[in-house]
């Protein structure tokens, strides 16, 4: 009808009221700003020292957000680790659901005057930069990605390591030798993964089938939270024959872990002992065993890193040698195969084995 | 109504001091009608007069603003239609509601389906409408499709449903409008045996030979008010006009000639096929491929149709409605591909785009205006635009000229008499007269060669109604060609130059508007006649 | 009271009545989510303690603002004309990898270089958009279900176009793939001059994106091309009434295959702003979803430029509290809730107020027709 003619005025006024009134807000807030605040951004030094003696460590979680029984549960169970056993004060914050304001909640977290500052995920490599030249004297760090200023602490991961491991191990209980890989997202992160299973399933079957399967394209996040696209991946791979399924998916694996309960057959989960952290009782026999991605190792050490004093510009590797990747071994499932997973593993360690990280 | 001594003393239906304020259109003042059951009470007035929002009214449909509705002596007050069913009032209306998929049974039973253990109890309803058709003379099988049906027999399904609900009471909207003198005959026949069987019936019209020929009572209405009850006895058909308009009656007759011999628009050998235009394959004339189409068997909405529209001539095309009109508008606005040959001024615009056309001097009086003629949402001068978008004044380069749109509209609302508060007014305030003037208006400026009427006092008011004849008959004296469709026979008989009469998409007659009656008009219309006679 | 006045007071009862309503709603999930409302809904008037924090908050907001109100204004233009173009997601994904890409394979200055992106990008949208205006024209393709489908086609083209053909260069132990970095030509100015104006610090991060002002002009250019132009008309008439439209002689096919191209070409500059003014490249990190968010804005602005771009303001000012939500400890996802509720109530408001308003329109016309109407009419 004619109401077209009126939807401005409508949403208008609505939009208007609260620009008001939040420069309202803003305004009166602002006065206790300190005279060097309309320096350029570039110098810096604007946001308020925290209070000397109190640690406060923020986090910013990647797309999917805490509660994911994943990725950024990890990072936060290294967080709550610092809470409880440096005494820190934390504040943990997850992005808008298409990932567009990462650098904003470093900002928001730098100015509440939270130091250190770990973002999590490859993804916040770009803003890590920008907000780390921004601010210099706050520490920052980036999970899966590679220090990028002086300020920041780069925690890398050799999930190509860990899922050499899971795929001998899946090739190893898979009688068929057909097993399956689930990415949530297909990027070079998760790519490390799928590199690392394949050649560890090849290393115990040369012939063996993996399904592969990514749930969304380079740039769509939402692959890392869409349990119902994993379960469709997965139902088919177990359809097809498929006995183990190896998932880097995030959220989405919840999806798998209900697939394979489904085809009453195994899957493995990834960066958190998913065994533990699913809540679902039918869904924790299904879970073989999980690769741990020690996520809330690296988040952990750096605060207390940081405590000590310790500044950025380096990066810090967890690989097999140091237990910053590995297999959980909940449910006992894999105890039988033990000695095989400690001989490739120690093959690694000692480089007799170099796994690719490229697929 | 037998026994009950109640109703026998009781009116069937009193309306009181009924008042409905109603915007943009004429509004009810203050009706007052009293209907004596077992009778044929007409209710009469012009095009606009209020007839049909006090038929609403009395169905349920819109509740009136004050006043009361008696049934039987009962003081009801309805908020739907099926109240008003429930209390006994069925309602036939002018435009059919009908599913053309359906059986007659399924149609009657649409709505209050009779179940048997949750399926539809067909062999019941089917024993309840033979008995109802056999007891009220209302002929019709059961099991044929309705699309298969010709308009009179749609019109006694029509009936049926309504009885079949129990209705006791019968409002017919404008019920002769759509049918040929024949079928009106029947109709009444059909009314006569109704009221026989103690029923009710309420006879919308606006027909004053048809009211005089079958009611027992007539309330005569003029601008939204009841302005008399007369005995159909003691008055005559030019006294009840008068009653009903108020003043002299109108005619559209056309004086003088002023046909001339300058062709103006000629369409040879139009033919479009039912089932989707394919185009004439190479090697084959268009003579030769309709001659294909027809011996295949295929259903041809247009037949090799062929006339000539002089400058200063209305040829008149007659007919019912479906049988090829809304096609052959279509084919010469250009907005649906035809076989065949279009001319206008002597250059073949066969190919032309409807934009085209329009351009070069075709206007174009719509026969639905809601749908083909107006923004009902935009401004009157915004209405002025549509169509003369890339003509002056309208345009000016790549831009809408809004001021001298609205000076043009401005025009427009007084030589035609377009009762609106502004041009800034929607189109949808105004009453269907107002929005038809404009129209006119709007079509006739641009000076046109040629004018395609359809329809153009359908749903208008006797003032509008004269004033567009007027405009039309000048128009044509300043050498305009139109091409008049129309369902009003006194208006194409009235008017034309030249009468055509279009049957199942052929042209099958061409008859002197002078020495044609109705009756016989009526008689090529539905095919009962079928030899050509030459003019 | 004039009609104006009246319909605009109205519509101002219509839409406080709406954000009331919104807001009992959102604080009835917020507490069903074991949240305060009273933190909640301070948490969106938190633009922190700073004057640098509260330009920060603003700049965010407007940043955010920009691309919502490009594909508001994108999605407006197929609504006009009943043509419901879902496509404008894929459109302007595909529209910034290859722009993004084009404009660093060459350097010129920034007054060639920017252009250049500009139309390349609004050539690509409008090309793709294309594609299902000729199936509607053609085949009668229902446009909701080929934009859909050619959705997941510029998606998944897109990915690989930025990880095969159009990638860059990348730092070592960066996971991020993206098209070459623009030369710096190609950087759209900022506009923090309008800050430090006003004696205000400068935002951090990429500054308020200089596309702001192209959007303005966007908007503006578009509503001149609607509301006053032959074209626009057509567009309205088509949309109001087709049958009526096609009698007057508007050409259906060509008025799809031209709304649609622009609509896919303003649906081009939906990523500009991000490339332009911040990322310099398309890559993993760009933002998607804008093109579906871009529907409820031009729904919430009822297809009007001005609607449109309050609209995207206030969608902007609601997204800003992601970060300020959770320090109050409420969950963001109220945002969501917040922006569904309002949209929907807000049309729903609209609707009301709009039939008020004709009524009394209607009244108005009726009165004046009694005024002017002869008692008798003249034969």
């Amino acid at each position: 009808m004619l109401s077209k003619r009126f939807g401005r005025m409508a949403a208008g006024s609505i939009a208007g009221a609260m620009l008001m009134a939040a420069a309202a807000c803003g305004g009166s807030g602002g006065t206790g700003g300190d005279a060097t605040s309309s320096a350029a951004p570039t110098s810096g030094a604007s946001s308020e020292a925290p209070k000397s003696g109190a640690l406060k460590v923020g986090l910013a979680f990647d797309v999917g957000g805490r509660g994911d029984k994943s990725f950024n549960d990890a990072a936060y169970a290294g967080l709550e680790k610092a809470k409880t056993e440096l005494k820190a004060d934390i504040k943990e914050l997850s992005p808008a659901a298409d990932g567009s304001n990462r650098g904003e909640l470093l900002r928001q977290l730098a100015d509440a005057g939270y130091n250190p500052i770990i973002g999590v995920g490859f993804a916040y490599g770009d803003d890590i930069k920008k907000t780390a030249e921004e601010y210099p004297e706050i520490q920052f760090a980036v999970v899966d990605s590679a220090s990028n200023a002086p300020n920041v602490t780069g925690l890398l991961f050799a999930e190509e390591q860990g899922s050499y491991l899971a795929g001998v191990a899946a090739a190893t209980k898979a009688k068929s030798g057909h097993v399956g890989f689930v990415g949530g997202v297909e990027n070079d992160l998760i790519k490390k993964f799928q590199a690392g299973f394949e050649a560890g399933v090849k290393s115990v079957k040369k012939d063996a089938k993996i399904d592969i399967k990514y749930l969304t394209p380079d740039g769509d996040f939402s692959g890392f939270k869409s349990p119902d696209k994993g379960k469709v991946a997965a139902e088919k791979m177990y359809q097809d024959g498929a006995e183990i399924v190896y998932h880097a998916a995030g959220d989405s694996g919840l999806g798998v872990f209900q697939a394979a309960a489904a085809a009453k057959k195994k899957a493995i989960g990834v960066d958190s002992d998913q065994r533990q952290t699913v809540k679902e009782a039918d869904l924790q026999p299904v879970i073989m065993t999980s690769m741990l991605k020690r996520v809330d190792v690296g988040v952990f050490e750096f605060v207390k890193a940081f405590q000590g004093g310790a500044k950025g510009g380096s990066n810090t590797i967890y690989d097999l040698k140091v237990d910053g990747v590995g297999l959980a071994t909940t449910g006992g499932e894999i105890d039988d195969i033990q000695d095989k997973l400690d001989a490739a593993k120690q093959d690694i360690i000692d480089g007799k084995i170099t796994v690719p990280s490229k697929p | 109504m037998n026994a009950d001594t109640l109703a026998a003393v009781q009116p069937a239906v009193e309306l009181e001091g009924i008042t409905k304020r109603f915007p943009g259109v004429v509004a009810n003042h203050d009706i007052r009608i009293t209907v004596e059951p077992g009778t044929v009470h007409a209710i009469v007035g012009e095009n606009g007069a209020g007839k049909s929002t006090l038929m609403k009214i009395l169905y349920g449909m819109q509740k009136p603003d004050e006043g009361t509705i008696k049934v039987n002596g009962v003081e009801v007050a309805f908020r739907t239609p099926s109240d008003a069913i429930n209390a006994g009032i069925g309602m036939v209306h002018q435009h059919f509601m009908l599913a053309d998929n359906f059986t007659v049974l399924e149609n009657i039973v649409l709505g209050a389906e009779p179940k048997k253990g949750g399926r539809l109890d067909a062999a019941g309803a089917r024993a309840r409408i033979s008995e109802l058709a056999a007891g009220h003379g209302l002929r019709v099988d059961p099991d044929r499709l309705v699309e298969d049906l010709g308009v009179g027999d749609r019109q006694r399904v029509e009936i049926l449903k309504v009885l079949y609900r129990g209705a006791r009471i019968l409002i017919l909207d404008e019920p002769t409008a759509v049918l040929v003198p024949q079928e009106v005959d029947e109709l009444f026949d059909n009314l006569r045996e109704l009221k026989a069987e103690g029923l009710t019936v309420i006879f919308i019209s606006h027909k004053l030979d048809e009211v005089l020929s079958i009611a027992d009572a007539i309330t005569v209405i003029r601008r939204g008010t009841t302005v008399a009850s007369v005995d159909p006895a003691e008055v005559t058909a030019r006294q009840l006009a008068e009653l009903m308009v108020g003043s002299e009656l109108p005619t559209p007759e056309t004086r003088e000639s002023t046909v001339t011999d300058e062709t103006a628009l000629k369409v040879s050998g139009l033919t479009m096929e039912a089932d989707g235009f394919r185009p004439v394959p190479k090697g084959t004339s268009i003579p030769l491929y309709v001659e294909r189409l027809r011996a295949e068997g295929r259903r041809l909405l247009l037949d090799d149709v062929s006339f000539e529209i002089h400058r200063g001539e209305i040829l008149g095309i007659a007919g019912v409605e479906g049988n090829g009109q809304s096609e052959l508008i279509e084919a010469i606005m250009g907005m649906r591909p035809v076989h065949g040959d279009i001319s206008l001024d002597g250059a073949d615009i066969s190919t032309w785009s409807t934009l085209k056309r329009r351009e070069s001097g075709i206007g174009y009086i719509p026969e639905d205006r809601h749908r083909q003629g107006l923004l009902l949402e935009a401004s009157l001068w915004e209405n002025r635009v549509l169509g003369h978008q890339t003509r002056p004044p309208a345009r000016k380069g790549i831009w809408v000229n809004r001021r001298s749109s609205r000076a043009d509209t401005e025009r427009i609302v007084k030589d035609y008499d377009v009762r609106t508060p502004s041009v800034d007014t929607l189109a949808l305030a105004l009453s269907g007269g107002n929005q038809q003037k404009l129209i006119v208006g709007r079509e006739m400026s641009g000076e046109p060669k040629f004018l395609i009427a359809a329809h153009p006092t359908r749903g208008v008011d006797v003032g509008a109604q004269a004033a567009i004849w007027d405009h039309l008959r000048n128009a044509r004296a300043a050498g305009l060609a139109v091409l008049l469709i129309s369902a009003d026979l006194d208006e194409l008989i009235g008017l034309s130059d030249t009468l055509r009469v279009i049957y199942g998409g052929r042209l099958v007659a061409s008859l002197d508007p002078c020495d044609v009656t109705p009756e016989r008009l009526g008689g090529y219309m539905t095919g009962a006649i079928t030899s050509t006679e030459e003019t | 009271m004039p009609a104006g006045l009246y319909r605009a007071l109205l519509t101002v009862v219509g839409a406080i009545a709406a954000i009331v309503l919104a807001i009992v709603i959102s604080s009835v999930a917020i507490i069903a989510a074991g949240a305060s409302p009273e933190a909640a809904f301070a948490a969106f008037f938190d633009f922190g303690e700073t004057e640098r924090a509260v330009v920060n908050g603003i700049v965010t907001m407007l940043n955010r603002a920009v691309p919502l109100f490009i594909a508001g204004l994108a999605v407006a233009v197929g609504f006009r004309m009943n043509l419901f173009n879902i496509g404008v997601e894929g459109q302007y994904r595909i529209a910034a990898v290859c722009a993004a890409y084009v404009g660093s394979t060459f350097a010129a200055p920034a007054w060639i270089q920017i252009p250049v992106i500009i139309v390349v990008a609004m050539a690509v949208g409008g090309f793709y958009a294309l594609i299902p205006a000729v199936m509607k024209v053609t085949r009668g393709v229902n446009e909701v279900i080929a934009t859909i489908m050619l959705n997941y086609i510029a998606i998944n083209l897109a990915a690989f176009l930025v990880r095969g053909p159009f990638t860059g260069e990348r730092a070592k132990g960066v996971l991020t793939t993206t098209t070459p970095t623009l030369p710096e030509s190609a950087w759209f100015p900022n506009l923090n001059v309008l800050f430090e104006m006003f004696g205000l610090p400068a935002p951090r991060g990429g500054g308020l994106w200089g596309f702001l002002l192209v959007a303005v002009l966007l908007g503006i250019g578009l509503w001149v091309v609607l509301e006053r132009t032959r074209f626009g008309f057509e567009v309205k008439a088509s949309g109001l009434n087709a049958s009526a439209a096609l009698a007057s002689g508007v050409s259906p096919k060509k008025m799809v295959i031209s709304a649609m191209v622009l609509s896919g070409a303003i649906a081009g500059l939906i990523g500009m702003p991000e490339i332009l003014g911040d990322k310099h490249s398309f890559g993993s990190n760009f933002t998607p979803g804008l093109g579906f968010l871009g529907i409820a804005v031009a729904l919430l602005g009822r297809n009007k430029p001005a609607g449109i771009a309050v609209a995207a303001l206030l969608f902007g000012f609601l997204d800003r509290a992601q970060g300020p939500l959770q320090f109050a400890n409420v969950p963001p996802s109220v945002i969501m809730i917040m922006q569904g509720t309002i949209v929907l109530l807000v049309v729903i408001a609209n609707e009301i107020t709009s039939r008020i308003a004709l009524r009394r329109e209607e009244r108005r016309a009726a009165q004046q027709l009694g005024r002017n109407t002869p008692v008798e009419v003249a034969a």
